[in-house]
């Protein structure tokens, strides 16, 4: 017994030390940067295909090696070139010219031109099974796809669209199309190709950084100092090297943070940074203040399963709607750091005409419960409350089971709020965590009833793009993947058909046109009624960043852009970075 | 020289007694306390957060209240309640498993020490089969992805801990079956059934004991560490849970020693009774280390 008492004790040592230890790598503390991963150990570490569902890409691949072609900033509204120069539609807004900056190379010296851009654009065009990533989102809009020259693109659409750069090229949220190598692709196939080989230099991308090693639980990158932009005129990037860490809890990701062992830490709790600031007085975080907080784009919602009973109801759904206090989920899951979320809606500036439109219209969700209400539609419906406290009809107890991504806390921590409202009112609900990949497969081929998660992320400065992902033309049947995750909750009424029509009018009209507000109050009412999921919060991320060895981090004084690093706009803080000594 | 008392009862040795005290102690608290304290508030959102505890003073300079004595979580569970729901869920895993175990082994472990022939062949193959399976990878794969509740992981773990006792009941009665009371008891005709159980079984009680303590740790050792890697039960969490949480919210870093501090105590408390009890059962079963220890 001694044995396995000293075994558990020292895998929870283990644990708990786990992670990076920066000071150990050859390269000096001064000219390497270490940023974490949150979520968990990666699942396919020598997988750097990341066309394929399940991989994963914020482990460094795509903010230091796979450059995006435009990065939107979302403190100038404005979209900022990268290995694009120019991205111009036509007055139809159905043809759009794609321009490549001139002396892009491939860190093995070939060129990065128009052929791989089309060559990439075509393979996800040929994937008859929509699969693989974007594959679905390029298939609804782009017809044919040419080369005019070789710095020069030529998409022709299937209708017009005012936001095809916006959507798919400009990092709108987290990441945008990964342009990949002809040389190296051809002929591999994209669903099984693993793109990982030391000896031939792959993963291979244009960034200004290679893989130097990769695992569960750390990915190293070394600079390359002879990265196209050098030949063009632009500086190279002043850190040596980038390590990408799993760091496991927050306890851990904080104690490496207040030890300067970490320098860009992801979302932490406000309790966590107080704790971090009171270690180390250079850590920071977008305000120097109260709240501290960022606000991410993907509100939180509570996706239902539209096609599982009971839950198939949309009368049931608006009684889970009605049990539900958003401002005690803010007080008690976020320690009061975020807001309760009005709309489906991201609260950005572009987006408060629709959202104050949508809440002038009624439509607004409330903050707080009323159980009275959803007890009397549940009661309506046949339920009745049986000795344990719980609703029965039939025989068959009223249960609610939530799936959620066992590394996620913030969604755990909803979660559990959540379930407690639900089992007040008489719903047995559970809360299971479980592990990511399941989880996504779980959500994509409908084997859920309900999942905490933020399926409606998309819009930014413009309503459309949230609104397209719960239209009919992603239905799949339950079993099979929803198309680039589109729709997983499987809204399919004669409403969900209305409400689509009118989202594909909006898709086909410039950005904002006149007459939006009211489209979207129209499709929104739709929505309404039926309510597919439930907006719950708006996301807040409260990312600390060490200025110990490094300054240049993004705030809100010095706002070149937002602070999430786990997105493909991290290209731009990496170029950003000075040393502090 | 006065002649030491040559009967004295073996199973009143001071490590088993004061084992029993500690274990006992934790119960019968654990279960008056469900009794007198509303074990509902160990959910989330129940209480205030981060509270510490009554008469201690948190990071932020708030005071601990008399209504949650032992402080408070960050997502408002109250302490005292967590330990009154957690240290008996904690121990009814090891209780569950070991007793499902040493069942098992009971029944096989007789019969293929009995029987012998093919049976015995079959069961020392599945439990030298069985010895040989990581337990612990193999719940730590079932639990992230199906997230079974407390009973279901101690019988998950009881497939894993009945190997042990097989092996060590089976050659007991390898040995006692050539035994003279055995084969008097097979001439005159006894049962086979009461030749096991009524006759074997009694000589093997302090050992079954002290194995099944012992296989009670075990049980609780495995399921803690599936807990401390947040592979537990979640709305009423047990220690290995309540740790888990308070590592995932940063509670030493912030100073919320009740957090992380009462659960490891318990836990600490527990291994110790549970191991004096151990060394007890082993001087009652053994007579020689009865009086090594004199």
């Amino acid at each position: 017994m001694f044995k396995k008492l000293a075994l558990v004790a020292l895998s929870i040592a283990a644990i708990a030390v786990s992670g990076v230890q920066a000071g150990g790598h050859s390269k000096a503390r001064n000219k390497t940067v270490v940023f974490d991963i949150d979520g968990g150990k990666v699942a396919q570490p020598y997988n750097f295909n990341n066309l394929v569902p399940g991989t994963t890409r914020s482990n460094g691949i795509h903010q230091a090696v796979f450059e995006p072609l435009f990065i939107l900033n979302y403190e100038t509204g404005g979209i900022d070139p990268w290995l694009g120069e120019s991205f111009t539609s036509n007055s139809s807004l159905d043809v759009w010219t794609l321009k490549l900056k001139k002396g892009i190379k491939w860190s093995d010296g070939e060129d990065l031109d128009a052929d791989d851009v089309v060559y990439t654009i075509q393979m996800l065009l040929d994937d008859s099974t929509q699969s693989l990533r974007d594959a679905a989102s390029m298939q609804q809009w782009v017809k044919s796809v040419n080369k005019q020259d070789k710095h020069t693109v030529v998409f022709n659409l299937t209708e017009p669209n005012a936001r095809f750069q916006l959507d798919y090229f400009s990092v709108k949220i987290y990441g945008g199309v990964i342009i990949i190598p002809e040389h190296v692709w051809k002929g591999q196939d994209p669903f099984t190709f693993k793109f990982y080989d030391k000896e031939k230099g792959w993963p291979l991308g244009s960034g200004a950084y290679t893989l130097k090693s990769a695992s569960e639980t750390e990915f190293i990158y070394d600079r390359n100092d002879n990265w196209w932009g050098v030949s063009q005129g632009l500086p190279l990037p002043a850190p040596e090297r980038l390590i990408w860490a799993v760091t496991a809890t927050e306890e851990n990701r904080s104690m490496l943070a207040a030890k300067g062992e970490l320098d860009s830490v992801m979302d932490v709790t406000l309790g966590a940074f107080e704790a971090m600031q009171a270690r180390n007085d250079n850590m920071q975080a977008w305000f120097s203040e109260l709240p501290f907080s960022w606000l991410d784009p993907c509100a939180r919602q509570l996706s239902i399963n539209t096609q599982a009973e009971p839950w198939d109801d949309p009368a049931m759904r608006w009684a889970l709607n009605y049990i539900i206090d958003r401002e005690e989920i803010v007080r008690v899951a976020y320690e009061g750091t975020t807001i309760p979320s009005m709309t489906l809606f991201v609260h950005y500036g572009g987006l408060f005409p629709y959202i104050d439109a949508v809440v002038a219209a009624g439509m607004g969700m409330r903050l707080n419960a009323s159980p009275h209400i959803a007890q009397k539609i549940i009661e309506s419906k046949g339920w009745t409350k049986g000795s344990d406290g719980f609703y029965q009809k039939g025989g068959k107890t009223l249960e609610f089971v939530i799936k959620t991504h066992e590394g996620f806390i913030e969604k755990r921590r909803i979660t559990d709020v959540v379930v407690e409202q639900f089992l007040d009112a008489g719903i047995k609900a559970e809360h299971r965590p479980i592990a990511g990949a399941t989880w996504d497969n779980d959500r994509y081929t409908g084997n859920f009833m309900g999942s905490m998660d933020w399926h409606s992320c998309g819009s930014i400065n413009e309503p459309y793009a949230s609104l397209n992902r719960f239209t009919a033309k992603y239905l799949k049947p339950v079993g099979t993947t929803s198309p680039g995750g589109n729709n997983y909750v499987r809204w399919d009424t004669a409403k969900s058909k209305e409400f689509t029509q009118i989202v594909d009018k909006m898709g086909a009209m410039p950005l904002n046109a006149p007459g939006m507000v009211d489209m979207v109050v129209d499709a929104y009412r739709l929505w309404y009624e039926e309510l597919p999921f439930i907006p719950i919060t708006q996301a807040r991320k409260l990312i600390p960043f060490d200025t110990t060895y490094w300054t240049g981090w993004p705030t809100a004084e010095n706002n070149y852009n937002h602070p999430a690093t786990w997105w493909q706009s991290t290209h731009q803080i990496i170029h950003n970075l000075k040393p502090a000594k | 020289m006065l002649k030491r008392k040559s009967i004295s009862n073996p199973w009143l040795n001071t490590p088993l007694v004061c084992g029993a005290l500690v274990i006992g102690l934790l119960l019968s608290s654990t279960l008056i306390g469900n009794i007198f304290w509303d074990t509902e508030l160990a959910a989330t959102r129940s209480a205030p957060l981060n509270l510490p505890p009554y008469g201690f003073e948190n990071m932020r300079k708030q005071e601990g209240v008399i209504e949650h004595p032992l402080g408070t979580t960050n997502s408002g569970r109250d302490m005292l309640a967590v330990m009154l729901v957690g240290t008996p869920a904690t121990m009814s895993i090891g209780l569950i498993a070991a007793g499902i175990g040493m069942l098992i082994g009971i029944i096989l472990g007789f019969t293929s020490g009995f029987y012998g022939g093919l049976w015995d062949d079959f069961v020392r193959l599945m439990a030298d089969t069985t010895t040989t399976i990581p337990a612990l990878a193999v719940l730590i794969v079932v639990q992230s992805l199906f997230r079974v509740e407390v009973n279901t992981m101690a019988a998950m773990i009881a497939l894993f801990a009945w190997p042990g006792p097989t092996r060590y009941i089976r050659a007991q009665v390898l040995t006692m079956r050539e035994s003279g009371y055995v084969k008097m008891a097979k001439l005159s005709g006894a049962p086979e059934r009461d030749i096991m159980f009524k006759e074997m079984l009694p000589n093997l009680i302090p050992y079954l004991a002290a194995s099944f303590i012992g296989n009670t740790s075990g049980a609780i050792l495995t399921a803690i560490g599936l807990e401390v890697l947040g592979l537990g039960p979640t709305r009423m969490p047990t220690l290995g849970v309540t740790i888990f949480f308070s590592l995932e919210a940063a509670a030493i870093l912030r100073d919320m020693w009740w957090w992380w501090g009462l659960p490891t105590l318990t836990l600490i408390l527990i291994f110790m009774g549970l191991l004096m009890i151990n060394v007890g059962l082993d001087e009652v079963s053994n007579p020689r280390l009865r009086k090594a220890s004199k």
